[in-house]
């Protein structure tokens, strides 16, 4: 079984009157890619800033290949990849230059750092414009080069802080290409995003954050077990809070996820939506108007409602 | 600190790739001093500046108002001023329209009488409104020498009533009468003060530090000339070249960059002092270029190159300091550049880089001299101007590095704190 990379234990961070983060815990293995979801706001970008030591946690440890990130923040960094949000990198100088510059920050230098800048581009494949001024570049041509400049130094530790963000499909999906093949090298990624079909496609396990808080981690499929297999229908309009508990208590097998006077969000067990929609729909009539009804079969998604009680985009 | 110098050294050649701000922020003292130097032309080159020209319309061609001229044109003002005469005053407004002359000064009919007679009588000035500062100039050399002549005409009332009563009789001075009357001026220009001989008229000008030089009124050499205006030029252009250097990490930080860097291996203290010596170093090199071009361009002499290297590394590392704190504590770079362009502009006026300090009233003066631009000033004119060496400059050096000290203390402090929270 491959070693533990990241050790993460009870973190707590606090900025003023706002928990950033109550008691986050989670580990991951080389070769792992490890799904950190949640919505803006959740503790994804807290949670790598500890890991990169930008952050000081108020209690809590975190360790990078046993690495105090605090006592031993420098080693720790050095075995640590960091792939920012922002496209983090000197627009006016060239793709080879930003490379090479942030190599000599981890001690490369000579034939090792040419060689390893050039490894770095072709995995990229920015190799043939990699000596033009990369404000010349298109958006995903930079989100590439940003990718490459964290893992240039080959880290065994690498952490993607939603690089997809603002990304056409194409793009998005050569970048989730591109991840896979770093982990594949044997690195322990963490990728953080609120976009769920990316994990889906991308993370063999997932820590479902929200309000600073892991509610639920696991494999895909213990996810999917976790979420019972079942449907939500999410209705959207004006209704009464207060009088939806006493009419859906006549639905059948309907559990109520969330109710205020713009959106009900109900979970039902598999196939119930199909049976009961127009039954529900009557008795959403009793609560209120409705203007907009959708029904989401079991998913990861399924889950993130259930859990939160809030879409992910929100 | 090898990743200190990685650090400056990116950062460095980043302007060299895009230089367009620097350099035309570096044409500022040339483009101003280019001015200065334009509108002096070859005089000042050649040592001494052009002649303000004075008109004399005389209209009681009389032997006291033909010594009207020599307030100009004789002693040690004849280095200073053209004299011509004007016969009337449309012709002297003609030559005010072509810049040919400063001012005319008339001397009414009935002048030497109203003087024999001891009736008041007054010198007409006409300023060329075209012209600025060579009007004034003439205008207060005019009041100097009628209060000295004042002065000297209320005690020499007897020689001038026997000079009356001599001319009222229409009667040629015997030996006698000449030997009196000179006994009588001499004898009131004793009593006057120290103006011993108007012909030897000396200025006495004291220097800070309080060397004192005396000697005949002399134009100033043009390394002089910009020796005194060049140095507070190059340190204003300095502090906003600096807020521009400075910015570029502002910048950077506000695109992620310097969180970039702090994940990396490089220890915090070593990024801090990547940008200290990046401004520094950058700050350096572009004074020496401007020193250079000044001495190759402006004729000034370069001497005591270590007082001049120790007042302007003080001087850069003040700037680096003042700028990085100020980046440290902005939110962007409007606001940083709202508050870095109010401090350096009170700074520069203070200081005296608009108006020499040399001017000031005590109080401004004492003020100028405590700033770390005014104190750097200060010492780089000591240093070129009036000779001085690293020695002799302590209060200067002393103040512009405790002022780098503390602008250094303060970035480091509030850029540590920011950068792990």
């Amino acid at each position: 079984m491959a070693s533990t990379a990241i050790e993460v234990s009870n973190l707590r961070k606090k900025f003023g009157d706002l928990e950033a983060l109550r008691g986050i815990s989670f580990a991951v293995r080389a070769g792992e890619i490890y799904g950190l979801l949640g919505p803006n706001g959740a503790g994804k970008s807290t949670t790598i800033g500890v890991l990169c030591g930008l952050v000081k946690p108020d209690a809590g440890t975190a360790r990078l290949n046993g690495l105090d990130v605090v006592q031993s923040a420098v080693e720790a960094r050095r075995s640590l990849g960091v792939v920012p949000q922002e496209v983090a990198l000197y627009t006016e100088l060239s793709a080879r230059d930003n490379l090479t510059f942030f190599g000599r920050l981890y001690g490369l230098g000579g034939a090792d750092l040419s060689k390893r800048v050039d490894d770095a581009l072709a995995l990229v494949s920015l190799s043939e414009r990699s000596k033009e001024p990369i404000e010349r570049y298109s958006g995903g041509m930079l989100r590439r080069l940003n990718i490459a400049a964290g893992v240039l130094h080959k880290p065994s530790v690498i952490l993607l802080d939603e690089p997809t963000v603002g990304l056409d499909p194409q793009t998005r999906a050569s970048i989730l290409d591109l991840v896979r093949s770093i982990a594949a090298g044997g690195a322990a990624v963490v990728y953080t995003t609120h976009y769920l079909d990316e994990a889906e496609r991308l993370c063999q396990r997932v820590g479902i954050i929200d309000h600073g808080a892991i509610l639920a981690e696991g494999t895909l499929a213990e996810l999917r077990r976790a979420a019972g297999e079942r449907e939500i229908v999410a209705l959207r309009g004006t209704f009464r809070p207060d009088r939806v508990p006493a009419a859906f208590a006549r639905a059948e097998d309907a559990q109520i996820i969330k109710a205020n006077e713009e959106e009900l969000l109900l979970s039902l067990g598999s196939g119930g939506a199909e049976r009961q929609l127009s039954s529900l729909l009557a008795l959403a009539t009793e609560v209120g108007e409705i203007r907009e009804v959708a029904v989401k079969q079991p998913s990861l998604e399924n889950l993130f409602i259930k859990l939160t009680g809030r879409e992910l985009r929100e | 600190m090898r990743d200190a110098i990685v650090i400056a050294g990116h950062h460095l050649r980043r302007i060299v790739r895009t230089p367009g701000l620097i350099l035309i922020l570096m044409a500022i003292p040339l483009t101003i001093a280019g001015i200065e130097y334009a509108a002096f032309g070859g005089a000042a080159a050649e040592g001494k500046l052009p002649p303000i020209k004075v008109l004399i319309l005389d209209e009681d061609k009389t032997f006291v108002s033909s010594a009207v001229p020599q307030i100009f044109a004789g002693g040690p003002m004849k280095d200073f001023f053209e004299v011509a005469t004007v016969l009337n005053l449309p012709a002297a407004r003609r030559m005010f329209q072509r810049g040919d002359a400063s001012a005319v000064v008339r001397v009414p009919k009935g002048f030497q009488d109203a003087l024999l007679e001891g009736k008041d009588v007054a010198l007409d000035l006409y300023k060329n409104p075209t012209q600025t500062f060579s009007p004034d100039i003439v205008e207060s050399v005019l009041e100097m020498m009628a209060t000295i002549a004042n002065g000297l005409y209320a005690r020499a009332k007897e020689p001038i009533a026997r000079i009356k009563a001599l001319a009222d009789a229409d009667q040629e001075p015997a030996t006698a009468d000449i030997a009196a009357i000179s006994v009588g001026f001499y004898l009131a220009g004793r009593s006057l003060g120290r103006l011993d001989g108007l012909d030897d008229l000396s200025v006495e000008v004291e220097r800070q530090g309080g060397e004192k030089s005396e000697g005949p009124m002399r134009g100033p050499n043009p390394s002089e000339f910009f020796g005194t205006i060049f140095p507070g030029l190059v340190i204003f252009a300095l502090l906003f070249i600096s807020q521009a250097l400075a910015f570029r990490l502002l910048r950077d930080r506000m695109r992620g960059l310097q969180r970039r860097l702090a994940i990396t291996p490089a220890s915090h203290g070593s990024i801090l002092a990547g940008g200290i010596l990046y401004l520094v170093a950058g700050l350096l090199v572009l004074l020496v270029v401007l020193g250079l071009i000044g001495s190759l361009v402006f004729r000034i002499e370069l001497r005591e190159p270590l007082a001049l290297l120790v007042l302007g590394l003080g001087l850069v590392a003040f700037a680096a300091g003042l700028q990085l704190a100020i980046v440290a504590v902005a939110r962007n770079d409007r606001g940083a550049g709202a508050v870095s362009s109010i401090i350096v502009m009170v700074m520069s006026v203070l200081g005296g880089t608009f108006v020499p300090a040399e001017q000031y009233p005590p109080f401004l003066k004492s003020v100028a001299i405590s700033l770390p631009n005014g104190a750097a000033q200060q010492g780089l004119v000591d240093v070129l101007v009036h000779k001085q060496g690293l020695l002799d400059l302590g209060p200067s050096v002393l103040t512009v590095w405790l002022w780098a000290l503390a602008a250094l203390v303060a970035a480091t402090w509030i850029e540590r704190r920011r950068l792990v929270r």
